[in-house]
């Protein structure tokens, strides 16, 4: 019995998403059943369609940078967390966690009202950037956090010991071995802020992100199924990054001779 | 003793609050195989890290084949460890682990570091395993990769970080066995941190045993277990009977035992706090039916018997007391174990008896 | 101070300082706006505790403001009871070989675009959508349902969807803590099965299920996206009124205040569910 629930909440989970390519390849503009026919017209319009590549670059620019952004705070943290003790250690790294346990609005919402009411800022793509690496930084501190306590200390020991530096024990033994952690939370931050909307939504100004875009076209029923192609298109890249992340992550493990077992969240 | 090779002088550190090491002081001379031995929590591994650099001193010096070294960071000494997980880089292979070190010689070629690497390997017992993968070894093989991995950088001294605590019974015994073979060979100093007395007792020229961050005794093997400096020791090191003592001006009384002149008494010591008498199971014997004794006898009654095969542990109270007393006897063919009630005699002698006072 | 905490105070500080700028003092900053007050374009600066009065007492904001918590509520409820028998199932009857693949499986759905999905329960649950043309189609209904869009229904079923794997990860990884060698304990000890689960199981889970509450909890009193796709008038939200003030009517101290408000309403369930669950754990021990 539980086996057909879980099945059955497999079901509940993809149904949404196996509509998208049924209602791509459709040739109708209205999403509904019955079905109109087969057609690729709607992949086709896609690469005709300039205002969303200049969204998608807009929307690969800010994930690439913000997860690089994150990713580097965050392994300062993560190492921190893992290897000191300070005063106002847990207060500080409760306020770099925050953004897990915020509602986004807040975020969006304060953060426009410092760089709008506070500094006069313009809003642009470096905005967003900003606010997305606030917000990616503690997942890459979640998953470099384990990276980090998983390699046992008395390696680097072993290192400084065998005539090595601080820093190229650090170039040799550390990072080697906590890298499929970095890629991993590359990974993860990138995916996160390329498809974040709501902070999006607040701080881009002229330039939209890929969210931003797809948001204003759902008010035009007509593009509906350019959409449902684009989505396509998403899913299959979204599964190819995170099949990509899980394939690093097992390379990973074998390479640390530990055990699978389980995810990488 | 010559110059020794390392000296450490009143070494203090604290954590905080936390007086880890306590006025350390102490000299190991070149070749010497010395153990530091303790319980849990003594300090003997942070006496070892401070000899390593990886801990530095809140105060007091660390000297190395006569220079200072007491600022000196780790990857500067001449020392290199052992590591209690043994710290075999997973993302290296064999070859690469124990060729690890020799990075930084410039003043060797790839091959003279490829024949360096297979030597050490061979002393070690892994001849032609240079090209596996470091996570594809048993604890034992992983044991000897450290092993190969610090020597290769031929230093003044091996620090040994409990390196046998991790393996089972057999082949902990079969590594001590081959830690010694390879000490005399080499001939460089070991520092082995453990503890289990046992191992210190059959591997080390001289052990000092640390309660408390303090070396509360320094002794060769056979006067450390025979001539504990108090009683703490004499618990730590092996098994010891205690029964409460009465000392008188020129006697002591215990229990079961009666009286002992003083000058008789075999070696005096500190006591923790009252006075106690004290012996080995082996110092004293049973007395099976028909045999007699040259020294003293007392009447006892056997409460407890544990078989090991080639030894019996008897537990028994002397007359007039409740005290157990643990015996142990080495078994004789053809002899029958004693049984649970049995009446026997205890004999012993005044020169076996250790004062605690 | 000892170089350990200088190494740790160096290396903490680029995040935390990052963090300090552009969040700690950005939600002061909303703290100060929200005693301020906005005639048109011009914001005035002196102290006024009239937005809050005015967003206690005018029943749009109450309602918007109990409505989030109850949707959020609800959402929460429904999404944690189903993911838990999920996790469950993971945990305790897929192979360990197999378990990445089905938490691999659990969290493709969460990474496509989540505008797409909300879209995509739209065309799901719409007047002509999919589940009402098969039901009609099969002859099970006549007219088609209209109680599963424009309405809190509709927003409970989108999230719970969307928070779905939030849900089952932290509950997963507290069942996979757990020792098995307990359930045979509790077994020995003459349990059955199910009371085991009751006495053994579900205790140790309890703090995957409080994590799992919390995580599913906060964002959603802060969407404003899915009640403005499929909520219709009488499924918005707070945050759309947040979102309203501040991008259409002009009015960011109102906005403001609500951020504040909401933030401390969160922030008093989120205790009040950690304060709750260390009771019952304690009075479990005990």
């Amino acid at each position: 019995m539980l086996r057909a629930y879980v099945w059955l909440f497999l079901a509940f989970l993809y149904a949404p998403i196996l509509l998208l390519p049924v209602f791509a390849f459709n040739d109708g503009t209205v999403i509904a059943f019955p079905l109109d026919g087969f057609t690729t017209r709607w992949f086709g319009r896609l690469t005709t369609n300039t205002e969303l590549h200049a969204a998608l670059g807009n929307s690969v620019v800010v994930a690439a940078s913000s997860a690089v952004l994150a990713v580097l705070l965050g392994l300062a943290a993560a190492r921190a967390q893992v290897r000191y003790r300070w005063p106002g250690k847990a207060g500080m790294m409760g306020l770099i966690m925050l953004p897990l346990v915020l509602p986004e609005i807040i975020v969006a919402v304060s953060l426009l009202v410092v760089a709008v009411q506070v500094f006069g800022l313009r809003l642009s793509l470096l905005t967003l950037v900003a606010a997305h690496t606030l917000i990616c930084v503690p997942f890459a501190v979640a998953i470099l956090n384990a990276s980090f306590a998983a390699l046992d200390p008395s390696l680097e020991e072993a290192a400084i010991d065998l005539g090595e530096t601080r820093a190229s024990t650090f170039r040799l033994v550390t990072l080697p071995l906590v890298m499929p952690g970095i890629v991993a939370a590359l990974l993860i931050s990138f995916t996160i802020s390329l498809d974040e909307f709501i902070i999006a939504f607040f701080l881009t100004g002229s330039d939209v992100t890929l969210p931003v875009y797809i948001w204003s076209l759902l008010r035009f029923p007509r593009e509906l199924p350019v959409i449902m192609a684009l989505g396509t298109i998403l899913v299959i890249l979204s599964i190819g990054i995170l099949t990509l992340a899980e394939w690093n992550r097992r390379r990973g493990l074998k390479r640390a001779g530990m055990d699978d077992k389980g995810g990488f969240l | 003793m010559t110059d020794p090779l390392i000296r450490l002088r009143g070494v203090n550190k604290y954590y905080g609050d936390y007086h880890a090491l306590r006025d350390v002081d102490l000299d190991i001379a070149a070749g010497e195989f010395f153990s530091l031995l303790g319980p849990s929590g003594c300090g003997k591994t942070t006496l070892l890290r401070t000899i390593a650099g990886f801990e530095g001193v809140s105060g007091g010096s660390v000297a190395i084949g006569g220079r200072d070294m007491t600022r000196v960071p780790p990857n500067k000494r001449p020392t290199n460890m052992v590591f209690q997980s043994y710290a075999i880089f997973p993302h290296l292979s064999v070859a690469q682990n124990v060729g690890f070190g020799l990075r930084k010689r410039s003043d060797l070629n790839d091959d003279a570091r490829r024949a360096m690497v297979a030597d050490a390997l061979d002393m070690v017992g892994l001849e032609g395993y240079g090209g596996r993968a470091a996570t594809a070894l048993s604890g034992g093989q992983r044991q000897r990769v450290a092993l190969a991995r610090a020597l290769v950088l031929q230093p003044k001294v091996l620090l040994l970080d409990e390196p046998l605590s991790a393996l089972d019974r057999k082949m902990r015994e079969q590594m001590q066995e081959e830690l010694i073979r390879l000490q005399r060979h080499i001939g460089i100093t070991f520092i082995l941190v453990t503890h289990d007395q046992e191992e210190a007792l059959v591997m080390s020229d001289r052990i000092a045993v640390m309660f408390d961050g303090a070396i509360a005794q320094l002794a060769e093997a056979e006067d450390l277990y025979r001539r504990p400096v108090d009683q703490r020791v004499a618990q730590f090191i092996g098994v010891m009977n205690f029964l409460p003592a009465a000392v008188a001006a020129d006697s002591v009384d215990a229990p079961g035992l009666g009286r002992i002149p003083l000058d008789a008494v075999g070696v005096r010591a500190r006591a923790n706090d009252a006075p106690t008498i004290g012996f080995r199971p082996e110092a004293v014997t049973l007395l099976f039916p028909g045999q007699d004794a040259p020294d003293r006898v007392t009447d006892a009654t056997v409460a407890e018997v544990v078989y090991y095969g080639d030894m019996t542990y008897y537990d028994v109270c002397l007359d007039g007391t409740d005290a157990k007393l643990r015996v142990s006897m080495r078994n004789v063919y053809g002899r029958e174990v004693m049984e649970i009630g049995q009446r026997t005699r205890l004999a012993w002698s005044p020169g076996a008896m250790v004062l605690f006072t | 101070m000892n170089q350990e905490t200088t190494r740790g105070l160096t290396l903490i500080a680029p995040p935390f300082g990052y963090a300090f700028a552009l969040l700690a003092l950005p939600l002061v900053a909303v703290l100060v706006l929200s005693f301020w007050s906005q005639d048109y374009l011009t914001i005035d600066r002196g102290f006024t505790v009239a937005n809050y009065v005015e967003a206690v007492s005018d029943p749009i904001y109450r309602t918007l403001m109990g409505r989030s918590l109850l949707i959020a509520g609800a959402v929460t409820l429904v999404t944690v009871v189903l993911a838990f028998p999920v996790a469950y199932y993971v945990s305790f009857r897929v192979a360990p070989r197999h378990k990445s693949l089905w938490l691999f499986l659990i969290t493709i759905p969460f990474w496509t675009s989540y505008l797409l999905r909300i879209f995509l329960w739209k065309v799901m649950l719409g007047f002509n959508g999919v589940i009402n043309s098969a039901l009609t189609g099969i002859g099970l209904i006549d007219e088609p349902l209209t109680f599963i869009l424009y309405n809190a229904n509709a927003v409970v079923i989108t999230l719970s969807h969307a928070f779905a794997p939030f849900a089952i990860l932290p509950i997963f990884v507290a069942l996979e803590k757990i020792d098995r060698s307990l359930l045979e304990a509790s077994r020995d000890l003459g349990e059955t099965a199910f009371t085991t689960f009751f006495r053994v199981t579900l205790p140790l889970a309890a703090p995957g299920v409080v994590a799992a509450l919390l995580i599913v909890f906060i964002p959603t009193v802060g969407d404003y996206v899915t009640p403005a796709q499929v909520g219709g008038p009488g499924g918005l939200m707070i945050a759309n009124m947040i979102q309203t003030q501040f991008l259409a009517l002009n009015n960011a101290p109102m906005g403001a205040t609500l951020a504040i408000l909401a933030m401390l309403c969160v922030t008093v369930v989120a205790l009040a569910v950690v304060w709750l669950s260390r009771r019952l754990a304690g009075g479990g021990a005990r």
